[in-house]
């Protein structure tokens, strides 16, 4: 049933031309250099250090490496980090 | 650190948390709806983050539940603010006062300049205006609308024609343009008009007063021609007399003009002096001493020295020294006596007045002697005659 349910979603977001975010509750990541990152769609902080910061997704989980790592803003589904990035890696968990 | 004014406002706390479930209270921070900003990672493994004081007080029963431990590092904003006021009362009473202060002295009227005016006086203005009530140290709120303060000033003055009101600030200027009346005629005495000389009446014409001669009349001096009172013996009355009166006037002249002329001749011979201009002196550089020439004339020439228009104060002045001599030219009688009579019918004319007209000159005697021409010359001139004299009453009789 949830396997069929997927597949309707996403015929229905290659027919109808949708972003796949709006479908799938897919993380939208803006960043702006090396040095902001903006991240729509998260689960809350796993973990946060200066170096790391490991942020829940709907499915898996986006780790995000770097130096003199900021949470600017935080809300209850984005996240605006700033510092150095250098590495930012998704983990499914499937 | 780059928080808004709102949460300024409502009063921002940076707070360090110590503890195991550091990721737990932020996640559950979020879920409750509460806003952290500017999370970052403090030496010792403590994590820095700023709050709102709101959101400050709901941290606690969260802090409770995930084993974390707070302290405050900071406090900044409004809330903050007002309690060290308290503090200071009488510095936060002084800064309030001073605003008052400034919007109270700023709202008053400190100034009132009146222009244009010069029958008027400025204070007869000023006063008018006091009682429409724009006077110094008036509140300025206190006043009517520019236009309507123009028109009233406007009745209340009938000197002037249109008054202007401009508030400019604590400034308030009054432009006043007045009526223009035509100049009052000056007051004069009545009067008689009288020959001035002996003469034969030519023209008369009398704009006030009863003309008493005719043309052709013979009048001596002192005789009345305009007469100042009108009305038989018994009822009288004095006027102004005015009025034109010409007659033929004749004027006797002993010319004397030489036979020899002086004139004025340059030799040719120069000297040439030099000078240096230095701002606004000049200093003679060549031809000291006197000149050698017994009579002289000098020219100067100055020449500055420009760039593109524009002028040093550097320069130079030639003088040149020029030598004059003196000719005695001898001229026939005929040129004397033109030159004297030209005199004579100048200084005629000069005497009598620009209306004067010269009807007629008679040579009555003339002579050639001493190397000078005499001549009696005749004038016959047509001129004004007329005199004033005043109308005196007599009074006791």
């Amino acid at each position: 049933m949830r396997r069929f349910n997927r597949k309707l979603r996403k015929m229905a977001a290659d027919l109808l031309d949708l972003p796949q975010d709006v479908v799938f509750d897919l993380p939208r990541l803006t960043m702006i250099g090396d040095r902001q990152l903006y991240i729509e769609n998260h689960r809350g902080v796993l973990h946060f250090s200066s170096d790391r910061l490991r942020l829940a997704l709907s499915k898996g989980e986006l780790e995000i490496t770097g130096q003199e790592l900021v949470i600017r803003t935080i809300w209850t589904e984005e996240v605006f980090v700033e510092g150095q990035i250098k590495h930012i890696e998704v983990r499914d968990m499937e | 650190m780059n928080a808004s004014w709102m949460q300024w406002v409502r009063g921002i706390v940076t707070i360090r948390v110590r503890g195991e479930g550091m990721e737990g209270l932020v996640n559950r921070a979020l879920a409750a709806g509460l806003q952290l900003w500017s999370i970052r990672f403090a030496s010792g493994g403590e994590l820095e983050c700023e709050v709102t004081v709101g959101d400050f007080f709901r941290l606690r029963p969260i802090l409770r539940e995930t084993g974390c431990r707070l302290h405050v590092v900071a406090r900044l904003g409004l809330p903050f603010w007002l309690v060290k006021v308290q503090r200071r009362l009488f510095f936060a009473g002084g800064l309030a006062l001073f605003f008052v202060g400034m919007y109270l002295l700023s709202s008053l009227v400190w100034t009132i300049e009146v222009k244009g005016n010069e029958l008027l006086s400025e204070e007869q203005i000023l006063q008018v205006a006091r009682q429409e009530g724009v006077f110094p140290f008036q509140w300025s709120f206190r006043l009517e609308g520019t236009e309507v303060l123009s028109k009233r000033l406007t009745q209340k003055l009938p000197g002037a024609a249109w008054i202007g009101v401009e508030k400019r600030g604590t400034k308030i200027t009054i432009q006043v343009v007045e009526t223009k009346n035509a100049a009052p005629k000056p007051l004069l005495n009545p009067r008689h008009l009288v020959a001035s000389m002996d003469a034969v009446v030519t023209h008369i014409l009398a704009e006030s007063g009863r003309p008493v001669v005719k043309r052709n009349m013979k009048v001596r001096k002192g005789d009345v021609l305009i007469s100042g009172i009108y009305g038989d013996a018994a009822h009288t009355k004095t006027v102004v007399a005015k009025g034109t009166v010409k007659g033929l006037v004749w004027h006797e002249y002993n010319i004397v003009s030489p036979l020899q002329r002086e004139l004025k001749v340059y030799t040719g011979n120069t000297e040439t002096r030099w000078y240096a201009v230095i701002g606004g002196r000049a200093f003679k550089v060549s031809g000291f001493g006197k000149s050698k020439f017994a009579a002289y004339e000098t020219a100067r020439h100055m020449e500055k020295v420009t760039w593109r228009s524009n002028e040093m104060p550097l320069g130079r002045i030639k003088e040149t020294v020029m030598e004059v001599r003196k000719d005695n030219h001898s001229i026939s009688a005929e040129e004397a006596k033109a030159t004297g009579l030209l005199q004579a019918r100048a200084d005629i004319l000069a005497k009598a007045g620009s209306s004067a007209e010269i009807r007629a000159e008679n040579i009555l005697h003339e002579k050639t002697d001493n190397g000078k021409v005499y001549m009696k010359v005749l004038f016959e001139v047509e001129q004004s005659i007329v005199a004033e004299r005043p109308l005196v009453y007599m009074q006791g009789e």
